[in-house]
């Protein structure tokens, strides 16, 4: 059997490539012009992609999952029932909730339900997004264009309740981009006994 | 047996029994939801619909959409049957599943979901809700009605133990009729019609009968709630295991709901069986499982009143073995209880028998109000396998015990379990001897007046088997494990008379049963 043979020529190299000189003043010709260029000309010449990280930010895209939040009735009360869909879906198992009912003397007893604690663990949380997903009030959300502040104590990574309602979405505010009509709210037509039919 | 054709298969019956009854006993489920086995007929929710295929058939004038004429012709449909209602006949042919049930039953769904909030979220019967299910099964088309649905009374306040929503109710009466049927109590009615229908209490009373946690066992939706499970938890995160109520000497099957992530008991559900209980419990047997993690011994501990101290349970055992050697064998007081299992008291009884101790005792709860339904008026699950293991000896109640420590018949005593009629002031007589070891798996009147005392194993937690008061025998299984280091009753005092330099004859559980039936045959 004969095996064929293909005899690749290696490159060669130029008498200029040769003398090495030359070459080296022109990559160091190229290098200085693009420090001159991006340090002292003028901003919309500069060719550099690097920002100055934390003076300077770059937008994250609009469907970037940052941090959670909890969004809020318009009473300040939280929409999370508490119904643990959230906590189901979470493959990281970092969602924490104890549901509790509001008193019968509270006016918000229409709501029903709503979790005394709802702690997540922003350290294991792995930003899939599942628990908006599962959400069926529309009560977590991760807009807020935010990604975890760095911080030197895992406790600071640990966030409550009161820290994930005090977060804003995007747009600065708290409530929800799909209200829903709630048994709870003023203008829903629910009746008791006592107002009858 | 005669038989009838259903989707197919043949399924025998009795004569007098519904299509319904007949397949639910085969194993097939006709989708239901007014429909209970163990209660009356109401045929009104109209799941169960079914075309009764065979013999004349019964025909309904439909108009039909003619798409060539443009306009509604004249047809005709086949009348379907409430498949819980007509008995069943010799050759009779049913389908549950063709063209036009589907449809039918696809409809009732539809007519059921019309007006339903869908708070799935803020209901505790989400997961284990037949609308849920049956939505999925039988309808999968969106809403069609877009105007706002009727509202009606939420979370309305039953009694001590039920909250009712009669937004989600479907009106199967299913309630009604447990109260009826079970509880033999007319509390609960429906009032008005149509969209305007709802269950109502008795009008000056409250739902507060003994079995009224049966409502909400039976309701298929989350109309009726129970106060005590509500909000507690989400029932896909629970599992199941198979027990024994321990409330009374019915002994009512029961499944053990737990949470494994935390091995917390949320609530128990009666378990079926035709013998003991049908379906049912009363609410005092289903709120026992509160007694599990409340007031639990962790620790051995030596010592009474402020001197009590904990010590390693090696150390506890020493110490037992050590106060019960100093004590004579015709002194020593073995004390069975009726609230562990007939092994752990069997393995007690070795022990005496091993020590040359006569004397058992029996201690017991005082009992509580019994009714005719379900309830024993003995409160205690196994005073009979106690008996049994004593293979029929007397046993006396621990106010004899009492009476023979302050004779001086009594020196030292050996007692199971934390369940006594007695308070503590009445076991006085107990804390001048020196020996009284306690094996226990709850603190309470007898532990305390013990000067050791050592954990074990809760009913929860053990592979043990009750007699009821009818003398059935009825084993379960462990639903969760112990706390570390506590071990069933019958292990902890095979570790005693190893302290005692005593053989039972028994290594495990198995070895232990086998000495079980010659018990039981020298009590018979």
């Amino acid at each position: 059997m004969t095996v064929e043979v293909k005899v690749i020529k290696k490159p060669g190299r130029t008498l200029a490539e040769q003398a090495y000189v030359p070459e080296i003043a022109k990559g160091l010709g190229f290098a200085m012009g693009r420090f001159f260029k991006n340090t002292f000309g003028p901003q919309a010449k500069k060719e550099i992609d690097t920002v100055k990280y934390p003076e300077e930010k770059v937008e994250y895209p609009e469907r970037f999952r940052g941090i959670h939040r909890l969004t809020q009735r318009s009473d300040g009360s939280p929409r999370c029932v508490a119904c643990l869909c959230c906590s189901t879906a979470c493959p990281a198992q970092c969602i924490h909730i104890e549901p509790a009912e509001y008193e019968p003397d509270d006016p918000r007893h229409g709501y029903e339900r709503y979790p005394s604690v709802f702690v997540i663990d922003e350290l294991r949380c792995i930003f899939c997004g599942y628990c908006v997903e599962a959400c069926p009030c529309d009560a977590i959300r991760m807009d807020t264009g935010m990604h975890m502040p760095p911080s030197t104590s895992r406790d600071h990574f640990i966030y409550d309740k009161e820290t994930l309602l005090s977060i804003p979405g995007r747009d600065g505010t708290y409530l929800t981009a799909n209200p829903r009509h709630e048994p709870g709210d003023d203008t829903h037509p629910g009746i008791d006994r006592e107002r009858g039919h | 047996m005669p038989k009838f054709t259903l989707d197919g298969k043949e399924i025998a019956f009795e004569a007098g029994e519904t299509v319904m009854e007949a397949a639910w006993r085969e194993g097939i489920e006709i989708p239901h939801y007014c429909w209970h086995p163990g209660l009356s007929i109401a045929a009104n929710c109209r799941m169960c619909l079914v075309h009764v295929e065979s013999g004349r058939q019964m025909a309904m004038p439909q108009l039909v959409f003619d798409a060539d004429k443009g306009e509604y012709v004249p047809a005709t449909k086949p009348r379907l049957q409430p498949a819980c209602q007509p008995a069943a006949a010799e050759d009779m042919g049913v389908s549950s599943t063709n063209e036009e049930v589907k449809t039918a039953q696809a409809s009732v769904q539809e007519f059921l979901l019309l007006n339903h909030p869908v708070d799935c979220p803020i209901c505790d019967q989400a997961g284990e809700c037949k609308l849920q299910d049956y939505y999925y099964e039988h309808q999968g088309t969106l809403k069609r009605k877009l105007t706002e649905p009727v509202h009606k009374p939420k979370g309305v306040r039953f009694g001590p133990t039920i909250v009712y929503d009669a937004e989600r109710c479907i009106m199967c009466t299913r309630c009604i009729r447990v109260c009826d049927e079970v509880a033999k109590d007319h509390v609960l009615d429906m009032r008005e019609r149509g969209n305007r229908n709802e269950i109502i209490v008795a009008p000056g009373r409250e739902l507060d009968h003994k079995y009224t946690l049966m409502t909400e066992h039976v309701c298929p939706v989350g109309a009726l709630t129970s106060q005590d499970f509500r909000f507690k938890a989400r029932v896909w995160f629970l599992k199941s295991g198979q027990g024994v109520c321990t409330g009374c000497a019915t002994g009512c099957n029961t499944h053990v709901d737990y949470d494994p992530r935390n091995g917390k008991v949320y609530r128990l559900r009666p378990r079926d069986n035709a013998d003991v209980n049908q379906f049912w419990m009363c609410d005092d047997g289903m709120m026992t499982y509160t007694r599990h993690d409340t007031d639990r011994l962790l620790m051995s501990t030596t010592g009474r009143g402020e001197e009590r101290s904990p010590v390693a349970e090696e150390e506890a055992l020493a110490l037992a073995a050590e106060k019960l050697t100093a004590v004579d064998a015709s002194k020593l007081a073995v004390v069975l209880s009726a609230q562990h299992t007939t092994e752990d008291n069997l393995a007690l009884v070795k022990l005496a028998g091993a020590l040359g101790a006569d004397r058992l005792y029996l201690a017991a709860l005082g009992g509580w109000e019994g009714d005719d339904i379900l309830r024993s008026e003995d409160n205690n699950p196994n005073r009979s396998g106690a008996k049994q293991a004593a293979s029929g000896a007397s046993l006396k109640p621990v106010g004899e015990l009492l009476a023979d420590v302050q004779a001086g018949a009594v020196q030292g005593v050996l007692a199971l379990g934390w369940a006594t009629a007695e308070t503590l002031e009445e076991l006085a007589p107990l804390l001048a001897l020196d020996g009284v070891v306690s094996l226990t798996s709850h603190v309470g009147a007898l532990p305390a007046a013990a000067s050791v005392a050592i954990p074990v194993a809760d009913t929860f937690e053990v592979d043990g088997s009750f007699v009821n008061a009818k003398g059935l025998t009825q084993a379960f299984q462990p639903a969760l494990c112990p706390p570390d280091g506590v071990e069933p009753a019958w292990a902890t005092i095979s570790e005693l008379a190893a302290k005692l330099g005593k053989d039972l004859g028994f290594k495990d559980l198995q070895g232990l049963r086998e000495g079980l039936v010659d018990a039981v045959e020298a009590a018979q």
